[in-house]
């Protein structure tokens, strides 16, 4: 039904896109990408982590150069060999992070990106637009908001007239979204192509003129419009697909007398490192012997839940239990700083999980050091010994335990974490995006080495790989805008329906035997 | 356009190795220097012969140079140590006052007469650690649980220790038998720290050695113990403290008040081996000069020794271009400067490449 919806008069795109492509070595990022923005309307370009959007943007704002295909603006082909050229053939985009001088006026940044600009002509604009922002004022003292106002002043200075959002909601507040959209909406009605990067469904539906879903690089949807859109659980589905499992054996799970709960959350509420509320009334179970994986689309509060369950801070209301820790008795959240006995792999293995700069044996000890026992003195051994066993164990390719950590690529970095982890003998491993960015080798032997945990640890997986979740996991909390919507058991046939609709936000009917308490199968 | 406006900075895929910026430094400091000797009217030449002379021409020289190098090691440390937890302790100068004048504040009011001389001069050294300590103590508490700036406070506190010993020795502790010279009374010979080998090693005094002792002890403590451990990992990720659960303001506190120590002993290693008393000559720089020696050695208090020789060296040969050529006292500061813009562009070098021509696209 949703074929040839191109042929529908509404003149000439403004942009578009035939058979684009883009490999990074062996990973295809884009596969004959077809796109076409028309003037006046908003075209949402849906997808998961990791299908391509940031790709295909990127191509488009000069930033990188297709391996394929041919791009057109107003008609005309173009190659372009810079941001600056792309600028130049009116294509603005407003990144997730924003390309702002703090230390420097509204005004001064808007004049680094379109030079003249008076400050008369900037407050003019805003105040059209529904983007005042007072145009002497630091950048510094800005809201988020208010930050992504400048963003879209720049552009509109410059006369960018085919402007690409990736992701724009992710930072705002609830008020903030609203303002976006009547901006949005103006931009759209004085004839501006807009590009709306999201994985929300709601603000597709409210916003977008014609959809686009990505996956896996490919256009799985071309070209919806609005009325053809197949409704919320379709687009969902599209979206996540029917994912095949894994290529690991998971074997049954064990339950005898040793089912008991390693850490319990209740009613956890929470901050992110900045301080917004990230996540609220998170009741959250694991036992030994399981694997629980967290799962949601980024940006829905699990990086501040896995903090906060970590015991690095950011927890303001709720409890939290952790067995050998306080004879296992609840705590409240704001008090919770860790235990003996859990172990925590960061998704940041970089600039958090290790220090590039120093030894692989002074990396294999960095945790454990607030920890009073032990002498005073550094055990190099002891750290040498961890990386010789990791090279074993988890065939870690490393020259000595004297070479820097920074010398080892992503999947060696990862091992070597884990194995640090592990040598603590964890009653529970947290484990956050253990496999983001790996090759598919050194991605086995991480979730192998869960699998081999499970087995006399509890390990709760945060993730946002589906397939990753559904092969290793016994239980899946799906997480959405900070709150686990619902707890799924990994053998219920419908489990991957289900979870895929939850990531998107669409509630489901409870089944008879997951719900809220699904225990997931004994053997 | 302007052929400027082609030249273009790039970084460097590998740093160029470490002698490299060293070598450059020390080239470019005698080219700076060359010219500075030429546009006072002095033949270059025979002015780095003369400098070389001076530092090196006789058993008093070389003695001297050990005698500078002595404070010079200890507030190099004291730099490097804070440097360690990206911490920058600016404030040696104030330090090695404060430690100068706890020391003979000690040796003054605090050992009973007849004190023998082995723990009344440790006394007094320990109360001159504790006065540089002290003096870090209150950047160390703000920047630890207040995120103030350590190189502002340090910074500034180097003016009030300067106006507080000042007020000392023109004030209550001025020797009443001192026919109105500004300067305490001589310390009691007990607290004076031991000339080694005065015969040929002339003013050099046990503080030398003592320092000597602090470079290896120091470099052990950041590599092998479990505290220098923390320090690394805090200096080079934040992150990765965070994560690993260290306690960062603990150890910004202790590692500022260490820092201080070392100044405060150097301060005080001058007074108990030097000047013998609380006087003028005191705060000369040589808490500024210790930014240089841990700059120069990487921060790396095994390379220290080195450094701190290498610039005793300078400021002895400096002296005699004042005698000898005429030149102003300040050529040996003039010539410290100049090596450390030499060393830093060598730095900066190191890590990139200067082009001329368009960037090619893509």
């Amino acid at each position: 039904m949703a074929a040839n919806t191109n042929t529908i008069a509404r003149g000439e795109p403004l942009l578009s896109c035939r058979g684009v492509c883009k490999r990074f070595g062996a990973v295809a990022a884009n596969r004959d990408v077809d796109l076409d923005v028309w003037p006046g309307r908003v075209h949402a370009l849906l997808g998961e982590n990791g299908a391509g959007k940031s790709t295909l943007m990127s191509i488009l704002a000069g930033r990188y150069r297709p391996d394929g295909g041919v791009i057109r603006v107003r008609g005309a082909p173009v190659a372009f060999a810079s941001p600056a050229q792309a600028r130049t053939a009116g294509i603005g985009m407003v990144h997730q992070r924003f390309m702002l001088i703090e230390s420097m006026s509204v005004a001064e940044n808007v004049r680094l990106a379109a030079p003249g600009a008076r400050d008369a002509d900037i407050a003019a604009l805003g105040e059209r637009y529904g983007l005042s922002v007072d145009p002497a004022r630091l950048v510094a003292d800005l809201s988020m908001g208010e930050r992504q106002r400048v963003e879209i002043v720049k552009l509109l200075m410059r006369g960018a007239d085919i402007l690409i959002f990736d992701e724009p909601t992710s930072i705002l507040a609830p008020a903030e979204v609203e303002a976006l959209f009547s901006v949005l909406r103006r931009l759209k009605a004085e004839g501006r192509a807009i590009v709306l990067i999201t994985h929300k469904l709601d603000e597709v539906l409210a916003l977008a003129d014609d959809i686009s879903i990505l996956r896996r690089g490919r256009v799985v949807a071309g070209c919806l419009t609005l009325d053809q859109a197949p409704g919320r659980r379709e687009l969902a589905r599209l979206m996540v697909g029917r994912e095949v499992l894994l290529s690991v054996e998971k074997p049954p799970r064990d339950c005898g007398a040793e089912d008991e709960t390693v850490l319990a959350a209740q009613g956890l509420s929470g901050l992110d490192a900045s301080g917004r509320p990230a996540f609220a009334d998170v009741d959250l179970a694991v036992r030994r012997g399981e694997i629980v994986a967290v799962i949601g689309v980024a940006g829905n509060g699990q990086d501040a839940l896995a903090r906060c369950l970590a015991g690095l801070g950011g927890g303001t209301a709720g409890s939290v239990a952790f067995a050998g820790h306080e004879g296992g008795r609840a705590m409240p959240a704001a008090r919770w700083r860790g235990a003996r006995g859990l172990s925590y792999v960061p998704e940041d293995r970089h600039g958090a999980g290790s220090v590039a700069a120093m030894s692989l044996a002074e990396n294999a000890l960095l945790t454990g050091q607030a920890d009073e026992r032990g002498g005073p003195l550094l055990d190099l051994a002891r750290g040498a010994a961890i990386v010789e066993r990791a090279v074993r164990d988890y065939r870690l390719k490393a020259e000595s335990p004297q070479a820097p950590a920074g010398s080892l690529s992503g999947g060696n970095l990862q091992k070597l974490i884990l194995a640090r982890e592990l040598a603590a003998e964890p009653a529970l491993l947290l484990a956050e995006q253990p496999t983001q960015g790996l090759d598919l080798a050194a991605a086995e032997d991480v979730w192998q080495a869960l699998l081999d945990l499970r087995s006399r640890a509890a390990v709760l997986l945060f993730t946002g790989d589906l397939k990753e979740a559904l092969s290793l996991a016994d239980r899946l909390a799906v997480i959405f805008r900070g709150r686990i919507l619902d707890v799924i058991a990994a053998d219920d046939p419908t489990a991957i329906e289900r979870v895929g609709l939850l990531m998107a936000g669409v509630a489901a009917p409870a089944t008879a035997d997951g719900g809220r308490n699904g225990t997931g199968a004994c053997a | 356009m302007s052929p400027w406006s082609r030249l273009r900075i790039e970084p460097r895929d590998r740093a160029l190795p470490p002698l490299f910026s060293l070598g450059l430094g020390v080239g470019l400091a005698l080219l700076l220097g060359a010219a500075i000797f030429a546009g006072l009217g002095v033949n270059p030449l025979s002015a780095y012969a003369a400098m070389a002379a001076g530092a090196f021409g006789s058993g008093h020289a070389l003695s001297e140079i050990l005698v500078k190098a002595t404070p010079l090691l200890l507030t190099g440390l004291a730099v490097a140590l804070a440097a360690r937890m990206l911490l920058w302790n600016v404030g040696c100068e104030g330090q090695l006052v404060m430690g100068g004048v706890f020391a003979a504040g000690c040796a003054l009011f605090l050992l009973p007469p007849g004190a023998p001389p082995l723990p009344a001069a440790s006394a007094a050294l320990l109360c001159g650690a504790l006065g540089g300590a002290a003096w870090a103590l209150v950047p160390a508490l703000l920047r630890a649980w207040g995120q103030v700036s350590e190189i502002l406070t340090t910074l500034l506190l180097n003016y009030v220790a300067v106006i507080l010993v000042e007020h000392l020795y023109y004030g209550p502790w001025r020797d009443p038998a001192g026919f109105g010279f500004p300067g305490t009374a001589e310390l009691p010979a007990a607290a004076h720290l031991a000339r080694l080998w005065p015969e040929a090693l002339g003013r050099v005094h046990a503080g030398l050695p003592l320092a000597l002792l602090l470079a290896p002890l120091l470099a052990f403590l950041l590599a092998r113990t479990r505290w220098g451990f923390s320090v690394r990992v805090i200096g080079l990720s934040p992150g990765a403290a965070r994560y690993a659960r260290l306690n960062v303001p603990a150890r910004t506190l202790a590692v500022l008040c260490c820092s201080g120590a070392l100044a405060g002993l150097a301060g005080a290693g001058e007074v108990l081996g030097i000047h013998h008393r609380l006087q003028e000559g005191l705060a000369v720089g040589l808490g500024y000069d210790g930014i240089i020696v841990a700059w120069l050695a990487r921060g790396n208090p095994l390379a220290a020794p080195l450094t701190a020789l290498a610039l005793g060296a300078l400021f002895v040969g400096a002296d005699q271009l004042q005698t000898n050529l005429g030149l102003p006292a300040s050529i040996g500061q003039t010539l410290e400067a100049a090596l450390l813009l030499g060393y830093l562009a060598g730095e900066f070098l190191a890590r990139h490449r200067v082009a001329f021509g368009r960037a090619h696209v893509g």
